[in-house]
């Protein structure tokens, strides 16, 4: 039973009430009485390629990649010290859940308003999520770091992605993918589906080493480095910084191999946490040792 | 609600603020054998797993660099026409039979002695002089644990430093400057928040709030005022402080404290 389960894809295909059936591709019903069909994955039905069957994190799959591989100082850090400071910071008395911009109703004057989809917030155009108090369960923490590395030059030579792409294969250990623009911009020269950098997401252990590099090694090296600029942030718990292509040579890893490396790339670092506001991000992110801009170093 | 405040005000309860006063691990919790022994499988794992070394990215080819690295690796089993390997056919790319661990050696230096690189890393031991001498009154004690400051008051006895509340001065600042006053002027704390981390309302109907703060740099030492009124002082684990406190009081802030 789950063998012909781990065939089927996930998505069900719409039911469809005439007689004739509108989906041509091969679908089947794994429950008696048949409500709706599942698609055949038919890669999955040949025997040739066993470890298709299997998800990633499962063993027998050929992309397993093992995940807890040794002790993570800096998770160990977060989860005994961190998060109770955290959780003491963040703490409001009273706190409610405070509501986030909602889309709104229609006034029913018109009939025309019938089924109209509902009216874009005041002040916003979407809708906005709402805050919860912190307590014990939604402490902010970090999720991910996403590396990115847009090479202007590489719309005349599209040979540089690869050098950005092993720079931050270099820095990060982690297999980077290569970014294609996405639209025609005449006045950058730039045309679409053109290879234009790369990126790559790390989490868990990569990722902590990679902060513990940043902040212990490369940010004290960069001469009046003033911190993160204290804008930075999309509103919902994300803060993003850059490094330029002269304070990325100061990781170890390139450091000392100055000569494979006539060439680098500055790229975008974006941490990625699960705090609701920056601000709680802000808090999380400079208790990791990442400095943010302030008043005072302006004035010394 | 103004009424009630003013009601609370007028009857006069002592209200005091406890200090919390940590040093954070220095160093990684131990791991317990469970740990140890599931971590060292799946780094097993992800060492079979790794891409094969690009020895060619980092030595070119036909320099003497290249020619050191590649005569201190060990060779693999290579495949044969005709010959029957009993471990399986043997799969090379790069120099590397690839069902196996990839060991990259690093040449040594003429001299013996490794570079920078390939210098064996040495431990210090995570047992310090304070621990051997059972000194808790030093900071460099315990680094794997969370320590705490505790104080032996001549009138109550050990306790977290205590202060009583004047001047309708904040809890935080009431909390540090205490502590200046009966430890002295040399060490550098942070105070975490202004607000307290837990309340014990005793019998009495006094109040004890608890203000969280780290101490980052310098030393507690038992200034010449505070000498008539404490004893001694402790940097203490959780597992200590359970001992040195009373039972109830232990149970009530056992929350605030970590490992």
């Amino acid at each position: 039973m789950s063998n012909i389960r781990s065939l089927l894809t996930s998505k069900p295909v719409a039911r469809s009430f005439s007689i004739v059936s509108v989906s041509r591709k091969a679908a089947c019903s794994i429950v008696p009485p048949v409500h709706h069909l599942l698609k055949i994955d038919k890669s999955k039905l040949s025997p040739r390629f066993e470890g298709m069957k299997y998800n990633k994190d499962d063993i027998r799959s050929p992309s397993y990649r093992p995940q807890d591989t040794r002790q993570d100082r800096l998770q160990e850090h977060y989860l005994n010290t961190l998060q109770s400071d955290l959780l003491l910071i963040n703490y409001k008395h009273n706190a409610t859940v405070e509501k986030g911009l909602k889309n709104r109703q229609w006034d029913g004057t018109s009939p025309y308003q019938v089924n109209r989809p509902l009216k874009k917030p005041k002040g916003s155009k979407a809708e906005l999520p709402d805050l919860h108090p912190i307590k014990w369960n939604n402490i902010p923490g970090l999720k991910s770091v996403t590396l990115n590395c847009y090479v202007r030059d590489a719309r005349d030579n599209e040979m540089l992605t690869i050098s950005a792409a092993l720079q931050l294969q270099q820095l990060t250990g982690c297999k980077p993918k290569i970014i294609y623009s996405k639209s025609d911009v005449p006045n950058w020269k730039i045309r679409k589906g053109h290879a234009m950098g790369a990126k790559v997401t790390i989490s868990g252990y990569e990722m902590s080493q990679f902060l513990n590099t940043l902040s212990e090694i490369v940010l004290p090296r960069i001469r009046e480095y003033k911190g993160i600029s204290k804008t930075s942030g999309d509103r919902f718990g994300g803060i993003s910084f850059g490094l330029n292509e002269e304070e990325v040579k100061f990781f170890p890893e390139i450091d000392l191999n100055q000569d494979l490396w006539p060439k680098t790339f500055g790229m975008h670092i974006n941490i990625n946490t699960t705090a609701q506001t920056d601000q709680q991000a802000r808090t999380l992110i400079s208790s990791f040792q990442l400095p943010f801009e302030s008043g005072n170093a302006q004035q010394s | 609600m103004s009424a009630t405040a003013k009601t609370v005000l007028s009857k006069n309860v002592p209200i005091r603020a406890n200090l919390i006063l940590s040093r954070i691990p220095l160093v990684v919790p131990e791991q317990t054998k469970m740990e140890k022994q599931y971590h060292e499988y799946q780094n097993q794992l992800e060492r079979r797993l790794m891409w094969t070394f690009p020895a060619y990215h980092y030595f070119k080819k036909g320099t003497l660099s290249e020619h050191k690295f590649l005569s201190v690796q060990n060779k693999p089993i290579s495949k044969v026409p005709g010959v029957w390997y009993p471990k399986g056919i043997p799969d090379i790319q790069h120099g590397r039979e690839r069902s196996k661990v990839q060991e990259v050696i690093l040449p040594k230096s003429e001299t013996g002695e490794g570079t920078n690189l390939t210098r064996p890393v040495e431990k210090n031991s995570i047992v310090t002089p304070a621990d051997e001498s059972g000194n808790t009154a030093s900071l460099e004690r315990r680094l794997r644990n969370t320590l705490y400051l505790l104080v032996n008051y001549k009138k109550t006895g050990w306790n977290f430093p205590k202060f009583e509340i004047k001047d309708g001065a904040s809890l935080d600042i009431i909390a540090e400057d205490g502590l200046r006053n009966i430890g002295g002027e040399n060490m550098n704390t942070w105070t975490i928040s202004k607000k307290p981390a837990g309340v014990v309302k005793n019998k009495d109907g006094s109040c004890d709030f608890f203000i969280k703060s780290h101490i980052l740099a310098g030393k507690f030492d038992i200034a010449k005022e505070a000498k008539n009124e404490i004893k001694e002082y402790a940097w203490l684990t959780k597992e200590e402080i359970q001992e040195k406190l009373n039972k109830d009081y232990f149970n009530e802030t056992e929350y605030l404290l970590s490992k």
